[in-house]
Parts: structure tokens; sequence; C-alpha cells
């Protein structure tokens, strides 16, 4: 199945009495309830770590667009009532600045290679503490508390996955604890954030600005506040949205249904 | 004016500049390079990814409606993961371009310009190669050269029609380095897959330009080196270089003329 669809419930699992596998594209599980395919005898797989590093590139391509105004610039450029480009219009620079990596999983710590290379300053919060060569290969800092690290960081980019401890995990009290300069960047699931608080957020300038990928719902209404606000980019969910690695997935699935089909072993089996 | 006596330029380019006739008559010139080497190489490695990620054509889709369904292909874009970035003058600059792109998981570099450059490439294991051989092999080409006389106009027909159709090309250079019409026609026509450019000729372009129309194109209005940090460095510089240049003093930076 691709993105979440269609929504695997009692009704479907009742209606398809020979179903033995559901392969789902990219990493998250938070639209399949395990408990209910289990009890079903339905095997899960997923495409974990093929979406790895395109989803990582996505974030800092957000993270740089959102600071340096790229889709504004564009705009601007391409805009037939611009007569000349005004010298004071300006942006901020990622190069040595601080990045908090809320889940620093294997996107999360791609996300931190990255951002290395431009001298940012990285800190990051998680489940468990991740061993000192990988902490020091990209320079990462632990932060236990949230708090510490929203504290400190000028962007905060979520890379956790959607679990009912993660749902809404940021809200009015976290926003309130960034930066007023602070931008949040979203490449994990829309419910992390807890979407009005980050509207109000917004509105009344608790933090800079947000760049998304994800929102909930996708796409948004066509009146949601949060496509008229100036300093928000959002995309499509277009994280792993790379033709090479689209197909690996699509192969991936393939691969783990023939599996499941013939009795065998499945790759990247979801337990 | 027949007093001036100092020149001082907010820009580490200098091809607005006729040097002959600055020399012959004596003025001094200082301008502003090192300093902005950051913010613009993190400029292009934006430009580079808004490109092939598709960014500005996304976030659109978004706003107008253009999403309705998800599907596997729609607004797929290029990776960097396994590719070869070729590099277009391996300056201060290009080097930083380099330095950003290696943790992408960019399997080879490549570079061009007047001459090798072994000591500089080594950190990135880039290999000098002629411009025809860079535009034949490279994923991902990032123009990051001076304007002089050799480079005008470089990037032209017989340079795009030897890129790859899924190639993304990038310049943060200088607009005219770039032949505009060839470069219309290799996106137009599906001979390159994607461009980003903060640099065009003129700046702005007519509002009719041919370029100005294309969805795989993305145009910045020269915001290399445009953030609060490296603006205030670099007029402060300037301001000093002008300053010592009236003085009769070592200006911090000055152009060898």
């Amino acid at each position: 199945m691709w993105y979440h669809k269609p929504v695997v419930n009692e009704e479907l699992l009742q209606s398809l009495p020979n179903l033995k596998v559901v392969a789902s594209s990219g990493v998250g599980i938070d639209h399949l309830d395990l408990k209910l395919l289990s009890s079903y005898g339905v095997k899960v797989a997923s495409t974990p770590f093929v979406v790895s590093t395109d989803t990582a590139d996505l974030g800092m391509a957000l993270m740089l667009a959102s600071s340096r105004r790229l889709v504004e610039g564009h705009q601007m450029a391409v805009a037939p009532d611009t007569e000349y480009f005004p010298a004071d219009w300006l942006g901020v620079e990622v190069s040595g600045a601080t990045l908090g990596i809320v889940g620093m999983g294997a996107i999360g710590y791609k996300v931190a290679e990255r951002a290395k290379a431009f001298e940012m300053k990285i800190l990051y919060h998680n489940r468990n503490q991740r061993k000192k060569e990988e902490e020091s290969a990209v320079g990462a800092v632990y932060c236990k508390k949230i708090d510490d690290l929203l504290q400190q960081s000028d962007f905060v980019l979520l890379a956790v996955n959607l679990t009912p401890q993660t749902r809404k995990l940021i809200g009015k009290r976290e926003l309130e604890l960034m930066k007023p300069t602070a931008t949040l960047i979203n490449i994990s699931r829309g419910l992390v954030v807890d979407q009005d608080a980050l509207v109000e957020a917004l509105q009344n300038k608790i933090i800079k600005a947000a760049a998304l990928d994800v929102t909930y719902p996708e796409p948004l209404p066509r009146d949601h506040p949060l496509l008229k606000l100036k300093n928000v980019i959002i995309t499509p969910h277009i994280g792993s949205a790379t033709k090479k690695t689209r197909w690996v997935m699509m192969e991936e699935m393939a691969e783990s249904i023939e599996a499941g089909l013939a009795g065998l072993p499945i790759p990247r089996e979801v337990l | 004016g027949p007093d001036l006596k100092v020149i001082s330029t907010l820009s580490v380019g200098f091809d607005h500049l006729a040097l002959d006739e600055i020399k012959k008559r004596g003025i001094r010139v200082g301008y502003t390079p090192d300093v902005l080497t950051d913010a613009t190489a993190e400029l292009s490695v934006a430009l580079l990814l808004s490109a092939c990620r598709r960014l500005p054509e996304a976030a659109e889709q978004v706003k107008s409606g253009g999403w309705t369904t998800w599907k596997p292909l729609w607004m797929c874009g290029y990776g960097l993961s396994d590719s070869t970035v070729g590099i277009i003058g391996l300056g201060r600059i290009g080097q930083a371009v380099a330095r950003r792109l290696k943790p992408f998981g960019v399997r080879k570099f490549l570079y061009t310009g007047s001459g090798p450059k072994p000591e500089t490439a080594a950190e990135f294991g880039a290999e000098f190669v002629p411009l025809t051989r860079l535009a034949e092999e490279s994923d991902f080409v990032v123009v990051t050269c001076a304007l002089t006389p050799a480079t005008h106009g470089m990037c032209n027909k017989d340079f795009f029609g030897r890129m790859k159709k899924t190639s993304v090309f990038v310049n943060t250079s200088r607009g005219a380095v770039v032949n505009q019409e060839d470069l219309y026609d290799a996106l137009a026509n599906g001979q390159i897959a994607a461009a980003g450019l903060d640099v065009t000729t003129p700046e702005p372009l007519p509002t009719d330009h041919p370029l100005l129309s294309l969805q795989n194109c993305v145009i910045l209005p020269h915001i290399g080196s445009a953030t609060y940090a490296t603006r205030s460095t670099m007029a402060v510089l300037a301001a000093n270089n002008l300053l010592a240049g009236l003085r009769g003093e070592p200006m911090p930076h000055e152009l060898k003329l």
C-alpha cells in the first residue's frame, strides 16, 4: 500500500479472508493497527531504510529554503511587477547556527551528518542516547530534556515516528520554550505537532517560521490558516520523492509480499 | 570624476570594473572576498536542493490546490545519493560548496577551471577534467567561477547538449557565464532536468523572458551573500577599505591591479 491507503480496518480485513501480507511504503507505520492485523494472522512489512537519505535531504532543503527565504525570493524574481532587487532584502545564515534534532533515528542522524558540513552546532533529543562514537562523528550533544534543546536551538527539526508518546509532542508549551527567532521543521508526521497551537505561535510571532513536509490532514483544507501565513513553507509530503527511491520502495514491497506468500521469512517485517 | 582615488565594491566579483582604465588612473580598488564565502556557498546548496527536489513548484501545488490525491511518482525529483557533482571554478566558494555537499552521499566530485589545484581538490577527492567531460558525467553542475573573457558564455548549446537528461544545473556566479537562450532551449526540450539560477542577465529578467515561464527553472534575486550577518560584515569591510584607501594606507582587502 502507498501512502496509508486503503484504510486497514476490521471491515477490510473481514472482506479479505485470504490476506497474508500487507506491504506498506515508507518507514512510518502509524497508520496501521498492528494488533488488529496480527489478530487476523496478517504479516506487515515496510520500507524503512531506503527513504532515509532523500528524507534527510528534504529536511535540509526545507531548513535552507526557510532561512534564506527561497520560495519568497523565487516569487520575487519571476514576478511581473518586480523592477529591481532591493539591496536590503536579507535572510539568515544556516551555517554556524544551532540545530536541534528531535528523534535521532536513521533519518535524524543523516540530517546531523549533513548539518555538520554547514558547521552547525547539533543538539538532539531521543528516547535513548546514541553511542559516543556516533555522537562525536557529527558533534551532536544529547539533551535528555527536550526543553534544553528547544531553548537553545535556532532550528528545531522533528524526525520522530508517530506513536501515542509523540502525538502532540510539540504543543503550546514547547513552542513557547523555543526562541522567537527559531524555525520549526517537520519531516515526521503532522500529528506530532499540535497544529492549532502552531498556527497561533506563528501568528503571534512566538516562533519565527515553520517549514513542513507533513500536516494533518494531507492535504490541508483550502481555507486553513497555515496556507495563508507568509512565514510558512509547506511541501506535499515529498520526503521520499525521487524516482530512484520510489522504484526501490516498490521493489522492496514486492519482495516482501513474495516472501510472505511463499511462507519464507519476510524482509523488513514489522513486528 | 578626475579626483576619484578609491573604488570600494561590496562583492568578491570585479567583472563590473574596467580594470585597465582604473589602473591607468592610479585608482585603488577594495573588495570583499572570504567574508561572503559561507553565505554564498550555503545559498548555492540551498538552490541546488530547491531545484532538484522541486521545492517552489511543490509549495505552489500545496497553495493552489493542485495537490489532490497522492501518487507514488508525483512531484518526484532527483536525489544526491551516489551522484557525481561537477564544480566549475573550485575557488573559495566552490570549495565551500563541495564541503557542504559531501555528506549528501555524493560519490564523485569533478571540477574544471584554468588549471588543476591538487592540494585543494584532495579534500574532496575531486578530479580535474575538461569542461566537456564535466558536462557529460555530472548529475549536478554548480558554477562558482569568476566572470572573465574566458568564462563569458561558457555554458552554451554545446555544454548543455552534453549534459545528462536527468541532470541539474546551478549558477551562482554571474549571469553572463551562461548563454541564456541555450539554457532555455535545453530546459524546454528536456536536455537537462532542471536549473537553479541566482544570477541572470539582466537582473531582474524582463517580464516576458522565456526562462520565467519554465516550471523546472528556479530563479532567485541574486541573494548569494544576502544575510544580515554577512552583509554587515561586507559593509564594514568595504567602509574600511575605502577609508584606508583615502588615507593612503594598506587596505584590509585590496584588489591587486
